[in-house]
């Protein structure tokens, strides 16, 4: 049914006011042949028959097909956005172009605020996103923080509690020291009173020289100082030796005791012998400590180029909670029968970081009540020929005579000290010079040129480094030995021959000066 | 000298930052404020490829969107390449210009196109991680990082586009 005639001419003018509709042919090269219509309004002022329509409308490009084409809300560099209607025919293509910036603007409002409710809703999610995010990281930081706390709590009870069995510790040893000496200086002591109490003030001292060296041994493992030094050694010899040193131990408890090598177990070995020893007296040691009856054992087995070692003892046993903490510094298991035995608390510390030093591991298998079992594991080679070293055990201390007569500077600053050298070197036939400070033994040495310095680095004025130091500016060539307490490494070594680590003990400082002149 | 027109759409999300780009391009002129586009926006640019070569791009900058309908595809008919345009500060961003590329490709097949990370010069808000992008440009030839604000690396990605669609063009 059609419109009566008024009624589409009403429409079809209402349609033209309001669309204002501009319509132009041209041919497939773009050339315009006709137009019609409001060609201004549309920017297509001063049209001429021919021209190129590309350069007035270049969004004709590459829409010239074979259906019609409709394209709402093309807005040109410029001009207002218009509805664009290409129609191809037999004479071209009809282009027309229809006022749409009406809807255009009605729609980019209506757009427009959508669009910027999303952004909003976009950039909540981000922040909510973000907040989670930082909840979650500061849930994370504070657990670790609460974890660290926690760690840092029982670090210091532990050294807490290391420093106060290290003081007890020591306060044994230093209180029979203090009374024997008091007992020797008293008046009418005898000779044969005077002997034993310097004989247990040496043993006294000797036991506080051991702790001393634990913890230190404990601090170069620590800190990685502590190198393997893997040197032929008789394996037979390794353990009459520490036969020798926990029999009677073991005896004095009333424990029994025995060392078994299994059948293969090589003569002699490649390995670092000094650590295996301290390995094997650490763990016999606390297996001797804590038991209180039955045995400890120590079995030795050889297999697929390990060595294994297994010492096994009646003792009470170790709770499995404490199993993998008593291996840290400090720690001890929580029995009473265990906290209450004196020891540092580093021994099994320095055992299993021995142990890994040599590459190998060592297993702790126990039950309260029902003994403990540790196997070490480490790997070694076998040596067919037999030590072509000298053994590790320390020399036997014996006198040192002065080969030839020399004349010793020593520089310190303790009175006991240069007492007690005075007296040995001069025993041992040295000649001897006393400066109590470092600018003293520089001036003593130029003026009377020693054979040897013994020189300690903490001495008044001058330390024993800087004195060292402008004694070799000066020309001075002969040895200078260094006594120190703390690390010798921190010594230059363009300056001193060689070292000595306090407490000095007389043989070794004898056996120093022996190997310099 | 040669010369010869071509074509280009540049496709995106909704405020990524598609006519900012256009407008650093064609005027080198940038603002702040946010216009959303209706429809199609239509601009030229010639831009000198060699001594006797230069290219007239016309540049249909195609409202913000997720996916494309027959309108949009009715846009894109007749394009010689494409600027896909993300926004670093919106990850999800990446992924519709990504879906777009596709759904292009699927109807028109293979054509050169340059990816732009639109929005560089917000540091603070930026979001696109550096394994990202790494995976962006392990996937994509031609990656940019760019800015409308500040122009980074704007002309130099649809020159990029520019040479790419001459090489197919004489080939």
């Amino acid at each position: 049914m059609s419109f009566p005639s008024a009624i589409l001419e009403y429409l079809q003018s209402d349609f033209v006011q309001r669309r204002r509709p501009f319509c132009f042919l041209i041919d497939a090269d773009y050339r315009l042949q006709d137009w019609w219509g409001d060609a201004e309004l549309h920017g297509f002022a001063d049209l001429r028959t021919g021209e190129n329509m590309l350069d007035r409308a270049p969004y004709l490009l590459g829409h010239l097909g074979t259906a019609l084409e409709v394209l709402p809300f093309v807005t040109p560099a410029g001009g207002g956005t218009v509805e664009m209607h290409i129609m191809p025919s037999d004479e071209g293509f009809h282009v027309i172009v229809m006022d749409a910036s009406r809807e255009h603007d009605f729609r980019q409002q209506r757009q427009q605020t959508a669009n910027e409710v999303r952004l909003l809703h976009a950039g909540q999610q981000q922040l909510i996103e973000r907040q989670r995010t930082l909840i979650g990281e500061l849930v994370e930081a504070k657990t670790e923080l609460d974890h660290r706390r926690r760690e840092a709590e029982r670090a210091n009870a532990s050294q807490s509690q290391f420093i106060a069995m290290m003081s007890h510790e020591f306060r044994t040893p230093l209180s029979s020291i203090i009374n024997y000496a008091d007992l020797a200086r008293e008046e009418g002591t005898s000779v044969e009173n005077i002997r034993k109490s310097a004989e247990a003030i040496a043993r006294a001292s000797r036991h506080m020289n051991r702790l001393v060296d634990t913890v230190l041994d404990e601090a170069q493992l620590e800190a990685g100082h502590v190198k393997l030094n893997e040197r032929p050694f008789d394996l037979r010899a390794l353990f009459d030796d520490i036969a020798a040193i926990m029999a009677p131990l073991a005896a004095e408890k009333g424990l029994s005791f025995g060392i078994y090598l299994g059948k293969g177990t090589p003569d002699f070995l490649i390995a670092d012998d000094v650590c295996l020893r301290q390995i094997l007296i650490n763990l016999l040691g606390n297996a001797v400590k804590f038991t209180q009856s039955g045995s400890v054992r120590l079995d030795v087995s050889w297999e697929n180029d390990h060595l294994h070692a297994v010492v096994t003892d009646t003792g009470p046993g170790i709770d499995p909670q404490d199993q993998q903490r008593i291996f840290q510094a400090f720690e001890r298991a929580g029995d009473t029968s265990r906290s209450e035995s004196p020891g540092t608390g580093l021994g099994l510390t320095i055992t299993l970081e021995l142990a890994r030093l040599m590459r190998g591991n060592i297993d702790l298998s126990s039950k309260p009540g029902a003994g403990c079992k540790v196997s070490v594991d480490v790997p070694a080679l076998i040596h067919r020929q037999g030590p072509e070293e000298e053994s590790a055990l320390p020399e036997p201390d014996h006198e040192y005579r002065a080969i030839r007569p020399a004349t010793i500077l020593l520089c310190d600053d303790d009175e006991d000290l240069l007492a007690l050298a005075e007296y040995y070197l001069l025993r041992a036939g040295y000649g001897l010079l006393i400066a109590r400070d470092g600018e003293e033994a520089v001036e003593k040495a130029l003026a009377y040129h020693p054979d040897l310095i013994l020189m300690d680095i903490n001495t008044p004025r001058l330390t024993g480094s800087a004195a060292a130091s402008r004694l070799r500016a000066e020309g001075f060539a002969a040895p200078i030995v260094a006594l120190t307490a703390s690390d010798v490494r921190k010594l230059d070594s363009k300056d001193f021959t060689s070292s000595l680590r306090k407490p000095i003990q007389m043989p070794r400082l004898l056996a120093q000066i022996q190997s310099h002149i | 000298m040669s010369h010869f027109s071509s074509k280009i759409c540049v496709l995106g999300d909704f405020a990524v930052g598609k006519t900012s780009t256009i407008e650093r391009f064609v005027n080198n002129q940038f603002s702040e404020k946010y216009l959303t586009t209706i429809g199609v926006k239509v601009d030229t640019k010639e831009i000198t490829l060699a001594d006797d070569l230069t290219l007239k791009l016309v540049v249909w900058d195609v409202a913000g969107t997720h996916t494309f309908g027959d309108v949009e595809f009715a846009y894109l008919r007749g394009a010689s390449g494409h600027i896909l345009v993300a926004d670093g500060t919106r990850p999800d961003s990446v992924i519709t210009a990504l879906e777009l590329r596709k759904q292009v490709e699927d109807r028109y097949g293979e054509l050169p196109f340059v990816f732009l990370v639109n929005k560089s010069d917000l540091t603070q808000a930026w979001e696109i991680t550096d394994e990202q992008e790494k995976a962006l440009r392990s996937e994509l030839a031609d990656v940019y990082i760019t800015s409308a604000k500040t122009g980074d690396h704007v002309a130099e990605a649809i020159e990029r586009l520019g040479r790419m669609i001459a090489a197919r063009e004489f080939q």
